[in-house]
């Protein structure tokens, strides 16, 4: 039985949005764990690509980094990632990206401009990714198509109102990725 | 060291590493599932974080979580994961789990889990 000689397997999401649009609340909802908090050194040069060793440099910086993790079994874990906010940690999303299941982009309608560089990273990186507009104010002020075509989702990308402080509506948020994961197919690249 | 002091991330990261920044050999991400093989004959060249992570990854162990549980940041957490995969004492599995690239079991049984979670 193949079943028997399960895989051990860690799941990488992403969990994107504007600053203070709910991402750790988002995170800490499903966690098993509180969020555990990690740090990248870096050096002041930023990128960090092959250059001189870091503690060589003047001076160094750390990015925090911040994760959930869901264990569904033992060797089968989901682990969440907080993606930084700033602007200039983003290329911390490269490699927090590669290897990623698929995102949850978390969108706030007082200010869906801020969903903007999410959507846009992960269509071109070709993750697949969930919009949860966050209804901590009631969902009933929110409307899906709306929020679609502010961001000019393309239809196969699914919208959903989420309460980022509710366990039960950021599991759906999270099995509607898994569905939407599974369909996805990767887009043919000339490499 | 003379003292109990603990002498500070940074002092702790210039010791454990020896100064050095960058991982040997193939990289992993930070979800790469790593599992110890074997412990040492010696322990001579391995500090007492390698050990540690010897200990910790008899279960396997996400990178992140060991990060987290040595308290340093993750691109020492790698030097120190591969000089013990240098050594053959760990396994270091590259996740698999990009879209695309998952079997449809592993989801199945990822969907089940979160709706019985």
């Amino acid at each position: 039985m193949d079943y028997a000689r399960s895989e051990t397997l860690a799941i990488k999401i992403l969990v994107a949005g504007g600053f203070g649009v709910g991402k750790t609340t988002l995170v800490s909802s499903v966690s098993e764990i509180q969020p555990l908090h990690t740090e990248e050194l870096l050096s002041d040069r930023g990128t960090g690509v092959d250059d001189t060793s870091l503690v060589e440099g003047k001076a160094t910086t750390t990015v925090a980094l911040d994760f959930g993790r869901i264990t569904l079994r033992e060797g089968l874990w989901i682990y969440l990632f907080g993606t930084p906010g700033q602007d200039r940690f983003w290329f911390m999303w490269d490699e927090l990206s590669i290897g990623a299941l698929g995102a949850v982009v978390i969108a706030d309608t007082r200010r869906l401009g801020e969903a903007f560089p999410a959507v846009d990273y992960f269509e071109q990186r070709d993750i697949p990714f969930v919009v949860a507009v966050n209804c901590f104010d009631g969902a009933r002020r929110h409307n899906p198509a709306v929020v679609r075509k502010a961001l000019a989702l393309p239809p196969h990308v699914p919208v959903l109102l989420s309460d980022a402080r509710e366990r039960e509506s950021v599991k759906e948020v999270l099995v509607t990725l898994m569905q939407h994961a599974r369909t996805h197919v990767p887009a043919v690249t000339a490499s | 060291m003379g003292t109990d002091e603990d002498p500070g991330p940074l002092v702790r990261m210039y010791a454990v590493t020896g100064g050095r920044a960058r991982p040997i050999g193939e990289s992993f991400d930070v979800v790469a599932v790593v599992t110890t093989l074997g412990m040492p004959q010696v322990s001579v060249g391995l500090s007492p974080e390698h050990m540690t992570v010897l200990r910790l990854c008899a279960r396997p162990t996400t990178v992140a979580d060991i990060g987290v549980y040595l308290r340093l940041p993750l691109n020492i957490t790698r030097v120190l994961l591969s000089d013990l995969r240098r050594e053959g004492l760990v396994s270091i599995d590259r996740p698999a789990a990009s879209a695309g690239s998952m079997n449809e079991r592993i989801y199945q049984e990822v969907l089940n889990g979160l709706r019985t979670l």
